[in-house]
């Protein structure tokens, strides 16, 4: 599987898009639907979203499906959250990345941060924490 | 093992994991164990033979195992509530904040035991608690016990054993090791103090999220 294929779907500039492919990696059913909701809630209406219950299937979900943003909660089977960031870094595959987690210490930011993720929000998380987060990614 | 010859001096303390230091631990003689007290919005896990405790009113508490491991913990919640959508509609309020928090409170749980090493697969859960304590109060635990029975279904969860509404508080401990529960219905006559902890707790979910919610990098 070639890399560069990966950089050149992802290095799109997402602002000037009327339509972003949101996807969002979480193990709890219920979450990926609370996510989903409050980014609608948020005012971010309109988008595609695209779900994987997992980092392995994330990973599958962001070679199958391209999406502009990806939305990772951290503790997960299979594969982690910062695993897959980790992992996409390997091989050289640009999405513009942020974490949604339970839970959030000094470490976890350090690693995300490391790995270029873009914002970490704390679950229980708000309309306004996705504003913050994504403004600069969608609007 | 004779029980009648453990004690706290027989039985060493296993150092709390990190995150739960903070959690009051005393010796238990009747359980003749180590156990955990919880608190409204708190929870706990352990990977060792102790008892997790707490008393409930309208919140509920959620008592989820893995019993391959032995491993397991409980947590201790309400709803808070919720102005922006009304009633806690499962589907319409997913974005809701008592779905938030609900979920949170849930997912904060499951997450520190898969952390243990726990199989999502195989967790067992048992649920307590969603009492009406006061006839004053709105239906509280009502919606409380509907939130979880809506997310349980949802995750795909087992219930093994639940005890749940009615109009009394219950203090509940919890054996994780071997999954059993020791349950009270309590009198009346504890209600105030219950309600009055359960208030302050309920005050504290409506406070504005903290600022540190959010950490944009650059």
């Amino acid at each position: 599987m070639s890399s560069c294929l990966h950089e050149r779907n992802y290095n799109r500039r997402l602002p000037g898009r009327p339509t972003v492919k949101i996807l969002i990696i979480d193990d709890s059913t219920a979450m990926r639907m609370i996510v989903r909701k409050t980014l609608r809630l948020a005012g971010f209406e309109g988008h595609e979203f695209v779900e994987a219950e997992d980092g392995a299937k994330g990973l599958a979900a962001i070679t199958a499906a391209a999406p502009d943003l990806v939305l990772s909660d951290w503790n997960m089977p299979n594969m982690t959250g910062i695993e897959l960031l980790e992992k996409l870094n390997q091989t050289g595959v640009k999405v513009p990345f942020g974490f949604v987690t339970t839970e959030v210490t000094p470490d976890m930011r350090q690693r995300a941060a490391a790995a270029g993720a873009h914002f970490v929000v704390a679950k229980p998380f708000t309309p306004e924490s996705f504003r913050d987060a994504l403004g600069a990614f969608i609007r | 093992m004779n029980t009648a010859l453990q004690s706290s001096a027989t039985t060493p303390k296993a150092p709390a994991l990190p995150g739960f230091e903070k959690v009051r631990r005393f010796w238990s003689p009747h359980a003749a164990r180590w156990a955990a007290k919880i608190l409204p919005g708190e929870f706990f896990v352990t990977a060792h033979d102790e008892v997790i405790t707490t008393i409930l009113g309208s919140c509920i508490s959620a008592c989820i195992r893995d019993p391959a491991r032995g491993i397991g913990g409980m947590n201790h919640f309400m709803l808070p509530e919720d102005q922006t959508v009304g009633r806690n509609a499962w589907l319409e309020g997913a974005g809701s904040l008592a779905t938030r928090y609900g979920s949170f409170a849930m997912e904060s749980l499951v997450n520190e035991l898969m952390k243990l090493g726990a199989e999502r697969s195989r967790l067992e859960v048992k649920l307590f608690g969603g009492g009406r304590i006061l006839a004053t109060m709105s239906d509280v635990g009502a919606k409380n016990i509907e939130f979880v029975h809506r997310y349980l279904r949802l995750e795909g969860f087992r219930i093994a054993a639940e005890d749940l509404g009615a109009d009394c508080p219950r203090h509940v401990e919890y054996f994780p090791r071997s999954g059993v529960v020791m349950l009270k219905r309590l009198k009346a006559l504890s209600v105030r103090d219950i309600a009055d902890q359960e208030t302050r707790y309920r005050r504290r979910l409506l406070a504005p999220a903290p600022p540190e919610d959010v950490e944009l990098f650059a």
